[in-house]
């Protein structure tokens, strides 16, 4: 799969959705369209609704508002079990009282595929997910990856029109968890099947997804691909988010040409911005130079293959990260002037927090 | 036991005993060959076994327990489950009200229901039959299915039946499928101790039943008030037997530790 082009017509349309539970509302406005092959995730802290949104596309919860449509028909009225979708939860949900065969099977009996056709394709998809050979092993006598394994074969066997997978490697361990990543965007691009990635994992997000919905309160902060949602976030939350990033109070000055000044850096102005404004930039595209923003270095920290260093200067407390080259690195409490170019930070309107 | 001081495993010890005992005794006094109530110290004998043969009366007696508590809890598991499920799936108004009433019975003093009922049921002209002493069990062994399976239906992951509804199961198939294998140690533990309260109780039967619809506990009440004879035992020392083996076939089926805890499958 590459990067669905925007032309296509989308598969699941999301048209200003919104839930409301009583007086609280967990969704608000949310409004996406999906490309057929897409990998899309919801990334977010908890409590944010990306699991009520999800419910409300496979169907388990009515938008209290908006409409989500799949290949152009209204689901509003589609039971959930008649719309074709494959899900993953994150407690996997594997029926306890059937081995890891009837588990998968059981989507396919329920469209009645016929016995041999049925037998075929568990063993195919419990193949493509590695566990050939555990057909008649009970969850409860599997591990966690492996239950894991034994939930997605299970979606994925119906062939469904997208996937929804709701933070399903939170449960594993790290090591685990980065394996799992691989081979689920290893077996998502091979089927090319649409997929839905609810996480709270900025680094999962990132590594997986064709592009990433940003979310805060129930609303949608961004919708980019992976690199434009961490090059150029465009709220303070979503850089906050994704990754670590500085945040330092700056000035639109002087008018044709307006530079905008952070202290002793500058640059010149995107038109129509004026005024204080916040300019941010990650810790890695920050370099030490001659000229620059004027600051010390408060604390020094190795980390192998980089260091890490506190700086303060007049714009607010800032992070930056240097690869460990060889070269020398300036010391704590030494002076230095920190300097990037303008196309690596982003600007907001107002001044830092 | 390891983890059991000395105390404890005496306490342990005289609970066993002081339940074991009763059963035990009952059981020696049953061989008897004497007239009387009496330990068998000169010799086992099964006159008093082949004595119930000729009090037909026991017999039926229990045949008619057999199938009031097979008839009455197999109709309290059959409304206790709708019940649970409906009360944990959807916002019922008044679910703790509900829930109180279907469990009231519990409450109420058996001695306080037997009137009650007596009243009742003499009132609609249907005193001393069959159908009377049904209906009067059914509401007092309806809390034991309807407790087990709602606390089956209560601990049951609701992701489980969305993942069956998303694979394309619905109505039926999806309660055949998943919902009930997974409710089933509670459903089975439910209707068990409905069995074994209908088949108990003499408070309340006493009251509703007339000749004909004598259950065994009854039979045997009135039976010791004329006649103070080791029969009862050899009736007491049959039902033991045969409760023993109910519980080793629910043993072998299903695993006693699930049925009595009445715990889920996994
Ligand atoms: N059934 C519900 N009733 C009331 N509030 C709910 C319900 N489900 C979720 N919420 C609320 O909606 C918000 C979003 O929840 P959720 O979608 O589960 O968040 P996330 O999956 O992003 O952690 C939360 O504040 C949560 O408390
Ligand atoms: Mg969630």
């Amino acid at each position: 799969m590459t990067t669905p082009s925007r032309s296509t017509t989308p598969l699941l349309e999301l048209d200003r959705v919104a839930k409301a539970f009583g007086s609280h509302v967990a969704v608000e406005d949310f409004s996406l369209a999906v490309a057929p092959g897409e990998f899309i995730s919801f990334l977010g802290p908890s409590g944010c609704g990306k699991t009520t949104t999800l419910q409300m596309i496979a169907g388990f919860l009515a938008p209290s508002r908006g409409t989500i449509r799949l290949e152009g028909r209204d689901l509003t009225q589609v039971h959930p079990s008649k719309r074709g979708l494959g899900i993953v939860f994150q407690s996997y949900a594997l029926f306890p009282h059937m081995t890891a065969a009837e588990n998968v099977a059981f989507g396919l009996e329920m469209q009645r595929v016929s016995r041999s056709e049925r037998t075929e394709r568990v063993r195919a998809a419990l193949a493509m997910v590695g566990l050939a050979g555990y057909e008649d092993r009970h969850p409860r006598r599997m591990s966690g990856g492996q239950q894991q394994r034994v939930a997605l074969a299970r979606a994925l066997v119906i062939r469904p029109s997208v996937l929804l997978l709701d933070e399903p490697l939170s449960n594993l361990d790290a090591k685990l968890r980065e394996e799992m990543q691989i081979e689920l965007r290893q077996i998502q691009r091979n089927l090319g099947t649409t997929t839905i990635l609810v996480t709270h994992d900025q680094g999962e997000a990132l590594s997986l997804s064709d592009r990433i919905v940003v979310m805060s309160k129930g609303r949608i902060e961004q919708i980019g691909t992976p690199q434009d949602t961490y090059e150029r976030p465009a709220s303070a939350f979503a850089a906050q988010f994704l990754g670590k990033t500085n945040d330092f109070s700056a000035r639109i000055e002087g008018a044709s040409p307006a530079r905008i000044v952070a202290g002793g850096w500058s640059a010149p102005a995107p038109v129509g911005m004026r005024g204080p404004v916040t300019l941010s930039v990650r810790p890695e595209r920050i370099g030490f130079s001659e000229e620059g923003l004027p600051g010390r270095v408060a604390a020094r920290i190795f980390q192998g293959n980089h260091w890490l260093f506190q700086c303060e200067t007049e714009c607010g407390p800032a992070i930056v990260v240097r690869p460990n080259d060889g070269l020398p690195q300036p010391g704590e409490g030494e002076a230095v002037r920190l300097a990037w170019r303008p196309e690596d930070m982003s600007l907001r309107a107002g001044a830092a927090a | 036991m390891s983890r059991n001081g000395p105390l404890a495993l005496a306490f342990h010890g005289l609970f066993v005993t002081f339940m074991l005992a009763p059963i035990v005794v009952v059981c020696l006094v049953a061989f008897t060959p004497e007239g009387f109530l009496s330990l068998p110290t000169n010799g086992f004998s099964l006159r008093w076994f082949r004595a119930i043969a000729d009090y037909p009366e026991f017999v039926h007696a229990f045949w008619v327990s057999l199938g009031l508590g097979a008839l009455s809890s197999l109709v309290a598991v059959l409304v206790a489950v709708p019940a649970a499920l409906a009360l944990t799936r959807y916002p019922v108004p008044g679910r703790g009200a509900l829930q109180a009433l279907f469990l009231s019975p519990l409450m109420i003093p058996h001695v306080v229901l037997g009137v009650a009922f007596l009243r009742f049921f003499t009132a609609l002209g249907l005193g001393g039959t069959f159908l009377a002493l049904l209906a009067a069990h059914i509401v007092v062994v309806f809390p034991f299915a309807f407790r087990l399976t709602l606390a089956a239906a209560s601990g049951l992951d609701p992701a489980l039946e969305r993942a069956a509804i998303s694979l394309g199961a619905g109505g039926f198939t999806l309660f055949r499928r998943v919902t009930l294998p997974l409710i089933l140690p509670g459903v089975v533990s439910g209707w068990a101790l409905a069995f074994i309260q209908s088949f108990d109780d003499l408070t309340m039967t006493v009251f509703l039943a007339a000749p004909g619809t004598e259950t065994l506990p009854v039979r045997m009440f009135l039976y010791i008030q004329d006649n103070i004879d080791p029969l009862v035992t050899s009736v007491s020392a049959c039902v033991i037997a045969i409760t023993m083996v109910f519980l080793v076939v629910l043993d072998r089926l299903y695993g006693l530790d699930r049925v009595l805890a009445g715990k889920g499958s996994h």
